[in-house]
């Protein structure tokens, strides 16, 4: 599909260019400037659709609940620098591993489900985290939400000065992630999950053991989807349950970065996160008081509009319009020796 | 003991408007095969075009919710001829985000139109309660539960009797041999869909003499819909009916129990459970 797009000198030129475009924003943004604002949380959202993508893309495993993975990871690191001052760089990985252990809490009830019913159940998890972390007030301060203690600009405590130091560490999370995803696709176990999304039964045929497929996919999404969740909590210094656990903010929109941008691919939630955070950010400094509904109108009716255009996302169409062409040059290229044939 | 009767029959009560609210999500999905996210909007929708119908005629909005459930009905035809019925054949992604994406547009449209006060629409009964020996009752939410109970009995004699409801049960059953007999199967999806979000509206309509409207009210029912559906199994329109008084039930009960903010949880856990052990649900095969 991307043969023309991966040709030897395509390739080098194409990694440059994405090194440049990804490094660039510190380099051109004032440090505690707007742009350099939103950039981290573009990088943020690409990431969590990206390790959505592990799971609900390769696999076809929709989850609209992995605001539980966020929203636990958030709590994780920012309860252990509270309490115990652990750094969250170590509270990033107890993080990882509490968001790992969650998943294999999930898979229980809800890997038997396909579909629609896989769904509703990640959502109920999603929900029922949330209500326990409102309900137990005397560790989350419930509803009013947790204040990332603030010690001082420093790296060991993931405290930075302005907005550079946040930006490549949502990067370096970002490759990490990619990085998942990447072998994750290339890997046995891509050729395993792609086997059971089209269908179980005929995987299962072919020898897949669809249940440990599924579930380390699950884990290495959940596991990475923890993390950004300490970034968040690092980057906004602010985390409350409705927020972090909640369907509408995390659950649903990490879901929406990969279905804008493509459904199963590695570049495809940086497209959608591209497109869909600027948008949200614009919209939202736009559209103030009693005009803030028009952003949601605007979002809704741009997902309405995309999923009857292109329901697989615009990686697809891209690839689709690259493909039409190679195949009208072919047909171009071998029209013009049968004429010189002749 | 007495405390626990009331939880019941209060539970009861409240269960029966979850029946009625949950069964044309239930209807729709059995029947289109599409779970519509956008289901608790419709209610929302239901009791926005109510309240307004009561401002303007002055009349009662439990007689006004024919009309209501004609409105709402005729929206989401429209809904499904030129929404849903694209992605019929999508996957499943592009199925749950359209309907997904529906829920946010018709939420930030009634937030832009109506603004995101809570309104009421009180009648004369809103505040009675009706003693029966040591019990009490509110007299609006009996009203609710009688007038719910008899749209499911005309739904399921729709369904029964009539050829339509015969030959939307046939589409649900086997598309292809219902196509064979004559039955448009694609006209049957938006008659399916229009009496589901139409019930969920009417709904709505019946529950305004105790409830305030709001445009995010959706959000508080959406799980309850969904878990209803889910007990009783989804596509099983008796399934929600039965399902519908055992979670109102469950509510009620765990209120008494345990602190109002646990109160949703019990329902969540039941719906995790009820997916995992009986994802055909109570009444399922």
């Amino acid at each position: 599909m991307y043969a023309r797009l991966n040709s030897h000198p395509f390739k080098i030129v194409r990694w440059a260019l994405l090194a440049l475009l990804l490094i660039l924003p510190p380099l051109i943004f004032e440090n505690r400037g707007y742009y350099l604002r939103i950039s981290p949380l573009v990088l943020m959202f690409a990431g969590l659709g990206g390790a959505w993508n592990i799971i609900g893309g390769f696999a076809n495993q929709v989850s609209l609940g992995h605001a539980a993975f966020f929203g636990a990871g958030a709590y994780t690191s920012t309860l252990l620098f509270k309490f115990t001052g652990i750094s969250p760089w170590v509270g990033m990985m107890a993080a990882g591993g509490v968001a790992g252990i969650l998943s294999l809490v999930i898979a229980v009830p809800t890997f038997r489900l396909r579909g629609h019913y896989f769904a509703l159940g990640t959502i109920a998890f999603a929900e029922i985290l949330r209500v326990l972390f409102l309900y137990f007030k005397g560790i989350t301060e419930g509803p009013v939400g947790l204040c990332v203690p603030f010690v001082g600009h420093s790296i060991w405590v993931f405290q930075f000065h302005g907005n550079v130091g946040y930006y490549l560490t949502a990067l370096a999370l970002l490759c990490l992630t990619f990085f998942v995803a990447y072998r994750v696709k290339m890997g046995r176990l891509g050729y395993q999950l792609r086997a059971l999304s089209s269908s179980h039964e005929a995987a299962e045929v072919v020898g897949v053991d669809t249940y440990r497929a599924k579930l380390w996919a699950s884990i290495l999404s959940s596991v990475l989807t923890g993390a950004w969740g300490t970034f968040y909590a690092q980057y906004l210094c602010f985390i409350d349950p409705d927020t972090v656990f909640g369907f509408w903010t995390f659950s649903v929109k990490i879901a929406m970065v990969v279905i804008l941008g493509g459904l199963g691919t590695i570049w495809g939630p940086l497209v959608g996160a591209l497109i869909l955070i600027p948008l949200d950010e614009w919209t939202n400094v736009v559209f103030t008081g009693n005009l803030a509904a028009v952003s949601r109108l605007i979002y809704g009716g741009l997902l309405i509009g995309l999923i009857l255009w292109q329901p697989r996302g615009l990686l697809y169409w891209l690839s689709q319009v690259v493909e039409r062409r190679r195949q009208n040059e072919i047909r171009m290229a071998s029209t013009k020796m049968e004429a010189s044939h002749e | 003991m007495t405390n626990l009767l009331q939880a019941i029959f209060n539970g009861m009560l409240t269960g029966g408007v979850y029946a009625v609210v949950s069964v044309g999500l239930s209807l729709v999905f059995g029947i289109v095969d599409v779970v519509n996210f956008a289901q608790p909007e419709f209610l929302m929708m239901g009791m926005f075009v109510a309240y307004f119908m009561v401002l303007m005629s002055g009349l009662d909005p439990i007689l006004l919710s024919p009309l209501v459930f004609l409105v709402v009905f005729v929206f989401g035809a429209i809904v499904q001829k030129v929404l849903i019925e694209r992605v019929l054949n999508a996957p499943l992604v592009a199925q749950i985000f359209l309907t997904v994406a529906v829920a946010m547009v018709m939420t930030s449209a009634a937030q832009l139109l109506f603004g995101a006060d809570f309104r009421s629409s009180p009648t004369f009964y809103t505040t009675i309660a009706v003693h029966v020996g040591p019990f009490q009752f509110s007299l609006p939410q009996i009203l609710a539960f009688v007038v719910s109970g008899s749209m499911a009995a005309i739904l399921w004699a729709f369904m029964e009797w009539t050829d339509v409801g015969r030959a939307i049960r046939a589409t649900a059953q086997n598309r292809t041999a219902a196509v064979l007999v004559g039955v448009n199967p694609y006209r049957m999806y938006v008659l399916a869909f229009a009496i589901g979000t139409g019930l969920a509206g009417a709904a709505g309509a019946v529950i305004l003499p105790y409830s305030y409207v709001f445009p995010t009210i959706g959000h508080d029912w959406g799980l309850i819909m969904f878990t209803v559906v889910v007990l009783g199994g989804l596509g099983s329109v008796p399934g929600a009916l039965v399902a519908g008084l055992v979670i109102g039930v469950i509510q009620s009960l765990t209120s008494v129990y345990l602190p109002t903010q646990l109160q949703n949880l019990v329902v969540f856990i039941v719906f995790l459970l009820t997916l995992a052990y009986r994802p055909a649900g109570l009444l399922g095969r």
